[in-house]
């Protein structure tokens, strides 16, 4: 009876098992290679990125003087990476406020009024300065310009800051993944345009890695008074642009006295 | 799958739509009710959420109305090269389409393009 199990003939699956082997250590090698990192051997997230998503899909199209953003023949704004976006679900209390909320969305959305739009709604950073201990991200929002620092030097939250719209974050390296935690948010946001307030509890864990050029970020909510569950946002992915973020003109309202019904607003970020 | 695409591709037609706006045209402006206007553009308020572009407009008999024209949010404009001078078009006859206001605001209008006497035109929102 012949014998499987030889020497000989486990040569090719030893063969086959050792390539496939080297050939995944190899992408690896080069996966991580591909990512800058800084002194300290950290990935390098710094650098101006475009989400995707909301004023960054903008892609228009130029023809000699003429330039067209929107309704153009043959489509001139194209969204890149926006994802089916997903719903917080809510403890049965509080689904009939939501809906309410929602439904008067243009009376009570915060965001409509100018203020920062809280976390995660503002979405991914559009630009990131990272040095050892710590990430500056920087937002040029139709609000107006916001940073957050995110310590990712083993500190702690702060204790004695007043809640605020986009909370006190502090940051941890998982592998090559930074993971910000951010706390002590008022309650004067929403999670999306939809009706989706939030308690001062709310805690938000975003998860960000780079490869080459494409920044990866993913967050969750976490508000267990209110929400039936934490709410996964879907993933986005941010490019790196050499289009520079500037300050972002002042936010004044001059539309929602002209509106004369109900109709949604949608604000994509 | 398939599912997930349709949802995405909802998205996107979502957000093409309604980005334009940043929030709903159809609730402030009536998409039956399109104007034409040809003046000259007096100033530009370079704000969010919405840009703000003054038109004077001369009737006939030569008085002149200043018209309201309502438009995206600045970085859009920014990131297709736009300035707030590009838009004055250095004082040149400018030529705009644009939607009235729902609730009779007058010379209040959503901004769809822009046609300028030499020829170039911007065109900022679809109709």
């Amino acid at each position: 009876m012949r014998n499987s199990d030889t020497p000989s003939s486990r040569l090719p699956t030893v063969l086959l098992a050792a390539t496939f082997g080297l050939a995944a250590t190899v992408s690896a090698q080069q996966s991580n290679d591909a990512i800058p990192r800084t002194a300290d051997g950290r990935p390098d997230l710094s650098g101006t990125w475009d989400n995707g998503a909301g004023i960054d899909f903008v892609r228009p199209k130029q023809d000699g003087d003429s330039i067209c953003i929107f309704g153009c023949a043959g489509g001139g704004a194209l969204p890149l990476n926006v994802a089916a976006p997903t719903t917080p679900q809510y403890r049965p209390d509080f689904a009939a406020r939501v809906a309410d909320l929602d439904k008067r969305q243009v009376a009570e959305d915060p965001v409509l009024r100018c203020v920062a739009p809280g976390v995660p709604r503002i979405g991914p950073p559009d630009k990131i300065v990272q040095r050892a201990g710590e990430a500056v991200f920087l937002y040029e929002d139709v609000s107006g310009s916001f940073f957050r620092i995110v310590p990712t030097d083993g500190r702690p939250h702060p204790t004695n800051n007043e809640p605020s719209f986009l909370g006190d974050a502090v940051g941890h390296w998982e592998g090559d993944t930074l993971v910000v935690e951010t706390v002590n948010f008022n309650d004067q946001t929403w999670l999306t345009d939809n009706g989706a307030f939030h308690t001062g509890d709310l805690r938000v864990v975003e998860r960000l890695h780079r490869t080459a050029d494409t920044l990866e970020w993913v967050a969750t909510a976490h508000d267990p008074a209110v929400l039936a569950e934490p709410w996964e946002l879907a993933k986005r992915v941010a490019r790196l642009t050499d289009v520079e973020i500037v300050e972002s003109p002042p936010c004044i309202d001059r539309s929602l006295e002209h509106m004369v019904d109900d109709s949604h607003h949608t604000n994509p970020r | 799958m398939a599912t997930n695409k349709l949802l995405v591709l909802a998205a996107l037609a979502l957000a093409a739509g309604t980005a334009a706006a940043h929030h709903s045209v159809a609730g402030q402006f009536d998409q039956a009710k399109r104007t034409t206007i040809t003046g000259t553009i007096s100033k530009v308020d370079w704000i969010n959420p919405h840009v703000y572009i003054y038109m004077d407009v001369a009737n006939e008999q030569g008085a002149v109305t200043t018209w309201r024209l309502e438009s995206l949010p600045t970085a859009m404009l920014r990131k297709a090269g736009l300035t707030s001078e590009m838009i004055k078009g250095g004082g040149q006859k400018v030529t705009a389409a644009a939607l009235m206001a729902r609730n009779g605001t007058p010379n209040l209008a959503w901004l769809l393009n822009l046609t300028y006497e030499d020829g170039h035109a911007y065109t900022l929102a679809g109709e």
